[in-house]
């Protein structure tokens, strides 16, 4: 088990930056309709990003599904998600439409000063997917890097702002592996948006992808954050 | 004068009488008699109520009986917290015996987290210590603690052995003597009327001039309305472990005396009652 040692570089996010990387990162994902948007909490101001998609798992789409944005008002959006059928899937259920409805949460956690990914996923009944059938729709090459990652693992907890269960990716490793990632100095990297490094990082592990004009954003296009 | 330790016995071995009554709509086979346990308010509803829920399967079938889950006036209890701070938050101004309902059917997914085993409880009371002593130490205790000291403070919860518990939990409760205390205090502030379930906020045990931060100082802080109006009649009272300390208690000898053994000072605010 690897550890920081004293005096070890750890990339610690304070909460005004965490704020000030969400608020640049909803201006681009406003600009590529990606969906995210930041929620403020009534009470204390604290707030979080979040963002819902809908994945379609089948191979036969009517083209009328196909990139539909409703007038609801939480951007919907729909990723057409092309799966080699398995064993369960190809015994004569071929044809039904499994829509899945993905909900992600970035929230900012004090103890550990990181951000903290959750999420949960429910069918169109309303029936939530358990652990074990999120995890049945992450790629497998994921699966392997899960298990070997710092980021430990996935459970269900409850939402801190919203006191509901959802799933989270345990954050008490993260500043180490970001730190791995950057790698030189916390000063080089002021200006590197954490949550777009992070996120790309730890998202598609749980089926969220960052489309590759989030690496454009660069330091100008970056309030001062300091 | 009462040693300080003597407050860590009377935490740990703190119980809250209560009565278990199956939901009228779960189908028995025979009626079902009300099962009365004493409760400890450190630990979990669902690592205790192995017998109750073996009570209640005798006059159930097999295929009745799924996940269980608990109810109190039609509140569904979150096992994931303490059972002192659910009593403090939901009942403590009802008489006793705390009735609580069991349910085996039509688990309710959007508010309570699952339980399917016991080993779902330590990843929870492990993930809380670790939580905490980020707050504390920046994890340093925590991390060079061995895998069996872990296991101990479990295992010292699981079979309610005070000494167990305590030989490990002493050196999280430690600080560098250059300090006066914890680096922050980690601390969870419930209120039922909310939706937010709790409020956490990094705090501080000792000023900038090296006083003492007190329990109100983190009141006022943190949650306000909790304290107001400051002179005259208040209309809420603060609780822990079923008592209000004083206000102007040390944050820091409430966070070594009177934490839960998950680290965390669970702080309930309740309307007083009226009488």
């Amino acid at each position: 088990v690897s550890r920081s040692m004293a005096g070890e570089k750890d990339f610690f996010l304070e909460e005004k930056r965490f704020k000030q990387y969400c608020e640049d990162f909803v201006k681009h994902s406003q600009q590529i309709g990606d969906g995210w948007e930041w929620r403020t909490s009534k009470d204390l101001g604290d707030g979080y990003l979040s963002k819902t998609h809908f994945q379609v798992r089948n191979r036969h789409i009517p083209s009328d599904l196909e990139e539909k944005n409703s007038d609801n008002t939480e951007p919907t959006l729909f990723a057409y998600v092309e799966e080699p059928l398995d064993d369960s899937q190809a015994a004569g259920a071929g044809s039904t439409q499994e829509v899945v409805r993905y909900e992600y949460h970035v929230l900012y956690s004090s103890s550990y000063q990181v951000p903290v990914l959750y999420f949960r996923a429910c069918f169109l009944d309303g029936r939530p997917l358990t652990l074990d059938e999120i995890w049945g729709s992450v790629h497998a090459s994921y699966q392997a890097r899960l298990q070997e990652g710092p980021w430990d693992t996935i459970t269900q907890q409850e939402h801190p702002i919203l006191g509901q269960p959802f799933f989270v990716l345990h954050p008490c490793r993260t500043s180490e592996f970001i730190s791995a990632v950057l790698g030189g100095s916390e000063e080089q990297h002021r200006h590197t948006n954490y949550i777009i490094l992070w996120l790309s990082t730890v998202g598609p592990v749980v089926g969220l992808n960052l489309p590759l004009s989030y690496a454009k954003l660069a330091p100008e296009q970056s309030t001062n954050t300091d | 004068m009462t040693d300080d330790k003597d407050v860590l016995r009377d935490v740990w071995f703190g119980r809250i009488p209560t009565c278990f009554t199956l939901y009228q709509d779960e189908i028995t086979e025979r009626e079902a008699e009300p099962y009365y346990l004493l409760l400890p308010r450190i630990s979990y509803l669902t690592l205790v109520t192995d017998k109750v829920k073996k009570h209640f399967q005798k006059v159930m079938r097999q295929e009745e009986v799924s996940e269980i889950w608990f109810e109190y006036e039609g509140t569904p209890l979150k096992w994931h917290y303490p059972i002192g701070l659910l009593f403090d938050l939901h009942a403590s101004n009802t008489a006793l015996p705390w009735s609580i309902t069991v349910h085996f059917k039509n688990f309710p997914e959007k508010d309570l987290l699952h339980c399917h085993s016991k080993d779902v409880i330590e990843a929870h009371f492990m993930a809380c210590i670790k939580e905490a002593d980020a707050l504390k130490h920046k994890s340093q205790v925590i991390n060079e603690m061995q895998k069996k000291d872990h296991k101990q403070l479990w295992m010292g919860l699981q079979n309610d052995k005070f000494e167990q518990f305590w030989a490990i939990n002493r050196k999280l409760m430690e600080y560098p003597p250059e300090d006066n205390g914890f680096r922050y205090i980690p601390f969870r502030i419930y209120q039922a009327t909310t939706e937010r379930p709790f409020i956490q906020k990094l705090f501080r045990p000792i000023a900038s001039g090296g006083q003492l931060h007190t329990l109100g100082d983190l009141l006022k802080d943190v949650c306000p309305s909790a304290i107001t109006p400051e002179d005259g009649e208040r209309k809420t009272q603060v609780m822990i472990h079923g008592i209000e300390p004083m206000l102007e208690t040390p944050i820091q000898w409430l966070s070594e005396h009177m934490s839960y053994p998950d680290n965390f000072l669970h702080i309930s605010i309740i309307p007083r009652p009226t009488d």
